[in-house]
Order: structure tokens, then C-alpha cells, then sequence
């Protein structure tokens, strides 16, 4: 059993205790911070998908926002269209994504830094443009209505919960963004993960350990895309319309930039990030010009100074503190 | 019982118009150790680079074990039972000891995606064999009391012993060890040398690239000589060091250079 | 986009020439490049590529929204005398600002070509785009060349806006779409030869005119993209680029 002392050192607490704050702070305040709080975890998924690949892998993509598209357009079509439930839906999208990651990755890992990058600006504009031009499809800059929600659960006691309440969707998504929480955190513990690390921090010399790094490559990549894919999914069900800007290019670069300010490379990042650039912006209302701008001042000022992020900021000035490695 | 050969057969490399390395020709026997000599810019990296795949082979071939690697990728190189240590010491800077040899056995552990994510019991099983093996190949190069230490902050020499205990951890049968004294001051070159000839008592065998005449001279079958790319000498040590074109090579004349 | 602005307060503000709007563009984009170098990307040479990329985006965001807050988000339109007119030669119309452009992407690739291949400061900044640190041991100012190469770069995109200012709508997000358009011109004509980057947009306008005019308007971009992607595969290094 374990002791105080050792339940108050174990990083277990912490997350613990943040989880209780996050399920039970909005049902007291409630009102526009469940909103906020569910865009939030949105992009925190996202979030994590590119940290999976950025943090871990060393390969920044700036083309994510077409694996947010392909997720929600999936869904939204397979729901709407063929008429199929919410989990259906849900799933097969998660495949597509998958598919779709896999396929553009191949390509894409080819190439090396910058070219790479690039590239997955290119797909994300490339997919977009079809977003907003295969009208028959996705029905163009209007987009798609009708996502549906998730289907009620009987509960024992004769009630059911229906999806139609914003706590009730917050709930939803944060059970994702949990369960997603904790298949990265198994993934970057485990030997799978070392090799992610290992790549990132020195390609070439994996590669002479026998290593087949583009598979690896590919492994991660397609993982983040269909993490992302689940991200837009969600949106799609949450929003109940889907349209091209919920999977604008600039989207792809503000998971990059909300995951850099949190710290990639760390398991806070991806939730700090999305928190702190998205929240506060909202509880001070800012006007979106002073928003960017602000973003833009924000973000060039974290890659110069404090390139690792406030987690990561904060966790090597731990470990300088005590002196011990760290686990990164 | 080794029985890996290595077999470089008349193999050049250009890039573009330089010829790093013309028309090597080399076997390297089972339990042998062999060394190259040569003045630097010689070719002996390029051809570490070329057998290990970095470089394609302009021309020539290479068998080991009787399997054409010529064009093998080097994941594929390393799988086939050759390892290698890189002249600039190359190991994970940031992570620990004991990790760095983990990834140096990662190309035999065959755990899947699915089983890190929900930490099944063969995964976790994997894991443990494959720390305690780590932990077996840093006592072998005696660094099993620095084992959570973060490698950037060892020694020059304790990181030489470091890249050799990483390249053992892929189970070669051929390790071709790069300037493994680079670097290292005098006194500590003893420990160096002990720790190649463990290796090779274990059954691996060894090709050097080597500057420090003395190692080479104490613990090489045979050494093989090179200058501007081509070999000038093959023999035992005695032999090789006796030889008129090496010491002249040493000395800044070399009959190999192009256009002589 | 800051160029097409510039362009537009000179003549309808200040009621000064064109012409010399662009002058005063590449200057104060020249300018601006230098702080930028200096502020931004100075710090972070030694870091992890990646994070230049990054860096980079947020200065599209700080320009952008900057731009918006300053000049306002109606489009603007830069009217000439000339804008209406059309020159017709051989059965086809030409509108008169697009003559200028072309003649004047002639004449900036000409210039710029001069300038590497003649001077030494053009040689300087070859040597340094070859081996930086080969640069450093020659006494070659490798910061000194890397900013002016930054705000010469500037300055021309900044000359491009003015150019094309006249034949566009000038907004603060105009500036994205050429910019993309322009990556995939360097990437298709080779990074690192200035020849190539003029071939690569010349064969990106066609393939964007061709498939717009023959498979479909919209999807055009996708084509430019695609064609991006395909030389990337093939021959990353372009057509007339520096092998990788």
C-alpha cells in the first residue's frame, strides 16, 4: 500500500488530479468555459498527434489540417450520405484517415527536412482546394450539415444520456482525449517510442543500428494522422456541420504552434499549448486581427528563446535542479 | 564457430570526379582482426562507408558470408551481421547510457505497435530481456556503473566504449571499429585496446582503421595499407611496416597518387 | 503583399509615380528584411531547421494580421492609366501590365545573374551558400552575406507585389497563394540556380493555365501542387538546382 509521501512524488497524482479538475470544473462553472474547454481538448488530440510525430519523431508537418479534413468529411459523408449510425461512422472514418496517412506518407517520407515539410503543406492545400471544389462531394464552401452525435446510452437506472448538451459532448471528447492521452504515453515508453526518439535525434546513426527508419516513419506519421483524423471527426460530431475551414491550412499550423509554445517532445505540451493559446485569447475576447498578431509575436518569441516549450521548459529546469536525467 | 567472411572484391568509389578509393581488394576471415593503415584522406572511412551501404560502390562487389550486400541499404548491412562505430564518436547524446545500448538491440526486437499500446505481457517480457541484456553488454565494456548517466556527459573515452557497446548490441559477427582511440590521451589507450581484444576472444571478428601504430602492431593479423585510395601493402604487421611505400607513404610520398 | 500596399499608398496617396513605387518597395522591404534577419533568424541559426520553418509562419501571421489592423481588410484596387489598356499582337490581347511584368521578371533575372556570376560579392554569396564554414575560413562575412541574401529576397518579393498590385485585388491575405506558388517554382526549377526559379514559375503558370483552361479552373492549383510533388520525388534537387 502505497504512502502519502510516495502517492505526493508520483507523477500519477498529477495527472490524476488534473483529470478530476478537468470533469469536474465545468460542471460547476459551466456556461461558455465548457465551450472553450471542448475546443480545447479538440486540439489537444490533434495536438498530441503532432507531437507523436514532431515531439518524438523529429518530422514536422505543417499539412495536418488535411487529416483533421479527411476525418471530418469521412465521417460527415459515411453519416449523412449513407445514412449510417454515429460509431459506424466513427470508425470506418478513423480507417480512412488511416488509409490516407499511410498513402501520403509514402511519398512524402521520402524526403528530408524542408522538402518534407513542404510537402505536407502542398497535400494540406491540395486537399483543401478538393474540400472546396468537389461540390457534389462535400458540397463546396458550404460544407456539409447534419453530423450526427453520438447515440444515447442507456443507463442502468432507466434515464439516458443523450449527446445534445455541450457538457454532455465535453464529457465525450474528453473521454477521447484520454484514452488518446494514454496510448501515446504507452507508445512513447515503450521500445516503439525509443525508436521514434532515436530517429529523431540522430537518423543516420539508427539507420547503421539496422533500423529501417522509413517504416518507422511511416508508422508514426500514419498514427498521428489517424489521431487527427479522430480530432476532426469529433469536431464534425460536435459541430454537426462540416466545412473547408475547419480544415483551412492554417489550422495544420496553429496544432504546430500551440504544440511548440506547450513543448513538444513532452507529455504536457500537446495539453499546456492548446489550453493557454485558446483559452485565455477567449476569456479576454480578444478581436481575431489582435488575436494572430499576437499569436504570431507569441510564437516567434517561444522558437527563439524557449524553443522547448513551457513543459519542456519547465521540466529541464527540473532536472537541472535535481540533477538527474531526464526522461525524455 | 565464426565463419563470416567478409569479401571486398575490386571495389572504387568516385564522387564526382574524385576517386576516393580504386580497386580495393580485400577478405577479412573469420576471427580475424585486420587493420588499415593510411595516411588521412586515404579512403579507409570511405570504405567503411561503402561496405556498411552509406556510399554506393562505383564499381567492384562485396560478399559477406557469400551474400552480395553490394547494394544493401545500411539497416540491411547491419542486419546481415556487420556493426560499426563512426570516427566522430556517434551515440544518442541526450539519452541514457543503458538506453543508448537498448537502441543498439532494437533491430531484434520484434515489438508491434499493438503491444505497446497496451503493454502486453510478451511486450513488457521483451522490454525487461531486452534492459538486462543492455545492462550484460555495459558490464562487458565495463561501463555498468554509468548506466543511467546521460551519455553527452561522459568521457571522451567512456563514449568510445559506449559506440563499441552499441554496435555489439546488434549481434554483429564482423564490427568494423573506426578510429576507436580518436581522441583518447595516452594513458587510457591501454584500456581501448583490452576492450578490441575482448571482443574479438569472443568470437567477432574485427576490421580498424587505426592510427596509433602501436595498437595495430600488437594486436592485428594482418594490416592492410592504403594511400590515395589504393593498397600499397598487405601482410603481417611486421611486414607491412617494413615496407618502403608505406613508410614513404607516411612521409608524404605516395606512388599510388593519381596520375603517377 | 506589403509591396502591393506600398505600391498603392505611393500612387494614391502620395500621387507620386508608379515607377517609383518600386524603388521605394525593394528599399523598405529591403529594410525590413535586414531587421527580420537580424531579430529572427540570427538568433536561431544554430537551432534545429525545423524551427526556422516555424519561426517563418509566424511572421506570415505577424505580417498579415499587422497588415490588417493597419490597412484595414477591404480590398483595394490600385488603378493606372494604363490598367485598361490591352496591346494586341497576332490575334492575341495582352493587358499592359502583364507586358511590364514580364519584361521586368526578365530584366530582375538578368540583374540577379549579373550579380552572382560578376561581382564578388555574388561570388561571396555562392561561396557561402556552397560551404558555410569553407566561407568562414576564406574571411567571407557568412552573417553579413546570409542578411543581405535576406534582404535582397525581400526586396524582390516586394517588387513583385508592386507589380502585380495593378492586376489584383490587394488584401492582406493576398499574399499566401503566390506564395505557395512560389515555393513549388523553386522546388520545380531547382533551389539555388536563379534561371531555375524563373523556368519553374514560367512552367508552373503553364501547367496552371493549361489544366485551368482545358480540365478544370478551380483544380488548377492542384495541378501546380502536383507538380511539385512529382518533381520532389523524382529529382528533389529540381531542374537546374545543386545536387543534394
Amino acid at each position: 500500500m502505497k504512502t502519502i509521501e510516495q502517492l505526493r512524488s508520483s507523477p500519477w497524482t498529477a495527472w490524476l488530479a488534473l483529470l478530476l479538475i478537468a470533469l469536474i470544473v465545468p460542471l460547476v462553472l459551466g456556461g461558455y468555459l465548457i465551450t472553450i474547454l471542448t475546443i480545447v481538448c479538440i486540439y489537444a488530440i490533434a495536438c498530441i498527434g503532432i507531437n507523436l510525430l514532431f515531439g518524438y519523431t523529429g518530422l514536422l508537418s505543417v499539412g495536418h489540417s488535411a487529416f483533421l479534413g479527411i476525418g471530418a468529411y469521412a465521417f460527415g459523408l459515411i453519416a449523412i450520405r449513407f445514412g449510417l449510425g454515429f460509431w459506424p461512422s466513427f470508425c470506418a472514418s478513423i480507417i480512412i484517415s488511416g488509409i490516407a496517412g499511410f498513402l501520403i506518407g509514402i511519398p512524402a517520407l521520402r524526403l528530408k527536412g524542408h522538402y518534407f515539410v513542404l510537402v505536407t503543406l502542398a497535400f494540406a492545400v491540395i486537399i483543401n482546394i478538393i474540400m472546396m471544389a468537389w461540390i457534389e462531394l462535400t458540397g463546396g464552401a458550404a460544407g456539409l450539415a447534419g453530423a450526427p452525435r453520438p447515440d444515447p446510452i442507456p443507463l442502468p437506472w432507466g434515464d439516458v444520456i443523450r449527446f445534445q448538451s455541450p457538457l454532455s459532448m465535453y464529457y465525450f471528447i474528453l473521454f477521447f482525449l484520454v484514452i488518446i492521452f494514454v496510448v501515446s504515453y504507452r507508445l512513447i515508453n515503450s521500445l516503439v517510442g525509443k525508436t521514434f526518439i532515436a530517429i529523431r535525434d540522430d537518423e543516420n546513426l539508427t539507420q547503421s543500428l539496422g533500423i529501417n527508419t522509413m517504416s518507422n516513419k511511416l508508422v508514426s506519421f500514419t498514427i498521428s494522422a489517424i489521431i487527427a483524423g479522430i480530432a476532426g471527426a469529433l469536431f464534425a460530431s460536435y459541430n454537426t456541420v462540416i466545412s473547408p475551414d475547419s480544415a483551412s491550412f492554417m489550422k495544420g499550423v496553429e496544432i504546430v504552434a500551440y504544440l511548440i509554445i506547450g513543448g513538444a517532445g513532452t507529455l504536457a505540451g500537446p495539453l499546456v499549448g492548446p489550453l493557454i493559446m485558446i483559452a485565455i485569447p477567449e476569456m479576454l475576447q480578444m478581436v481575431p486581427e489582435i488575436r494572430q498578431l499576437l499569436f504570431g509575436i507569441i510564437l516567434v518569441l517561444f522558437i527563439i528563446f524557449l524553443p522547448k516549450g513551457i513543459a519542456g521548459e519547465v521540466s529541464f529546469l527540473t532536472s537541472r535542479i535535481k540533477s538527474q536525467p531526464r526522461n525524455v | 564457430m565464426n565463419t563470416t567472411s567478409l569479401e571486398i572484391s575490386n571495389v572504387s568509389k568516385y564522387f564526382g570526379g574524385l576517386l576516393a578509393i580504386s580497386e580495393i581488394d580485400l577478405t577479412i576471415r573469420p576471427g580475424e582482426l585486420v587493420s588499415i593503415i593510411g595516411p588521412n584522406g586515404s579512403g579507409k572511412s570511405t570504405l567503411f562507408n561503402v561496405v556498411t551501404g552509406i556510399h554506393r560502390s562505383s564499381s567492384g562487389a562485396i560478399r559477406f558470408n557469400g551474400k552480395d550486400i553490394t547494394h544493401m541499404k545500411p539497416y540491411q548491412v547491419t542486419r546481415q551481421g556487420i556493426g560499426r562505430t563512426f570516427q566522430q564518436t556517434a551515440i544518442f547524446r541526450r539519452a541514457s547510457v543503458l538506453d543508448n545500448v537498448i537502441i543498439g538491440q532494437l533491430l531484434h526486437t520484434r515489438t508491434a505497435v499493438w503491444g505497446a499500446i497496451f503493454n502486453t505481457r510478451s511486450t513488457r517480457r521483451k522490454e525487461a530481456q531486452t534492459r538486462e541484456k543492455a545492462r550484460q553488454i555495459l558490464s562487458f565494456v565495463n561501463l555498468e556503473d554509468k548506466d543511467s548517466q546521460i551519455a553527452g556527459n561522459l568521457t571522451q573515452e567512456a563514449q568510445k566504449r559506449l559506440s563499441i557497446a552499441i554496435a555489439l548490441a546488434t549481434e554483429p559477427t564482423l564490427l568494423l571499429l573506426d578510429e576507436p582511440t580518436g581522441g583518447v590521451n595516452i594513458r587510457e589507450i591501454d584500456g581501448l585496446i583490452e576492450l578490441v581484444e575482448k571482443v574479438r576472444k569472443s568470437g567477432i571478428s574485427i576490421c580498424l582503421i587505426e592510427h596509433k601504430m602501436r595498437m595495430v602492431m600488437n594486436i592485428s593479423d594482418r594490416v592492410i595499407a592504403l594511400c590515395y585510395g589504393k593498397k600499397i601493402a598487405e601482410g603481417t604487421p611486421k611486414e607491412v611496416a617494413s615496407h618502403e611505400q608505406v613508410v614513404k607513404a607516411y612521409l608524404g610520398e605516395c606512388n599510388a597518387a593519381p596520375g603517377k | 503583399m506589403l509591396g502591393a500596399y506600398i505600391a498603392f499608398y505611393v500612387v494614391a496617396f502620395f500621387n507620386m509615380s508608379y515607377w517609383l513605387s518600386i524603388v521605394i518597395a525593394a528599399i523598405i522591404l529591403g529594410v525590413l528584411g535586414l531587421i527580420i534577419y537580424r531579430l529572427i533568424f540570427y538568433p536561431m541559426r544554430n537551432g534545429p531547421h525545423a524551427n526556422l520553418f516555424v519561426a517563418a509562419i509566424a511572421l506570415l501571421m505577424i505580417l498579415e494580421s499587422a497588415a490588417l489592423l493597419w490597412f484595414g481588410g477591404e480590398t483595394k484596387w490600385l488603378i493606372l492609366p494604363y490598367s485598361n489598356d490591352v496591346i494586341r499582337f497576332g490575334g492575341m490581347s495582352l493587358g499592359v501590365q502583364r507586358l511590364i511584368i514580364i519584361l521586368a521578371t526578365l530584366m530582375v533575372m538578368l540583374g540577379l545573374e549579373l550579380f552572382i556570376k560578376k561581382t564578388t560579392v555574388g561570388a561571396a554569396l555562392e561561396a557561402t551558400a556552397q560551404n558555410r564554414e569553407g566561407a568562414m575560413l576564406c574571411g567571407i562575412k557568412v552573417t553579413q552575406i546570409a542578411a543581405m541574401a535576406f534582404a535582397i529576397g525581400t526586396a524582390l518579393a516586394g517588387v513583385a507585389g508592386v507589380l502585380i498590385a495593378p492586376a489584383v485585388m490587394i488584401l492582406p491575405s493576398m499574399g499566401l497563394g503566390p506564395l505557395l506558388v512560389a515555393f513549388s517554382a523553386v522546388i520545380v526549377g531547382g533551389m539555388g540556380s536563379i534561371r531555375g526559379a524563373v523556368v519553374g514559375a514560367f512552367i508552373l503558370a503553364l501547367v496552371e493555365s493549361l489544366t485551368s483552361g482545358y480540365i478544370s479552373a478551380t483544380y488548377s492549383l492542384v495541378f501546380v501542387f502536383a507538380a511539385m510533388i512529382l518533381m520532389l520525388l523524382i529529382r528533389p534537387s529540381g531542374l537546374f538546382g545543386k545536387e543534394l
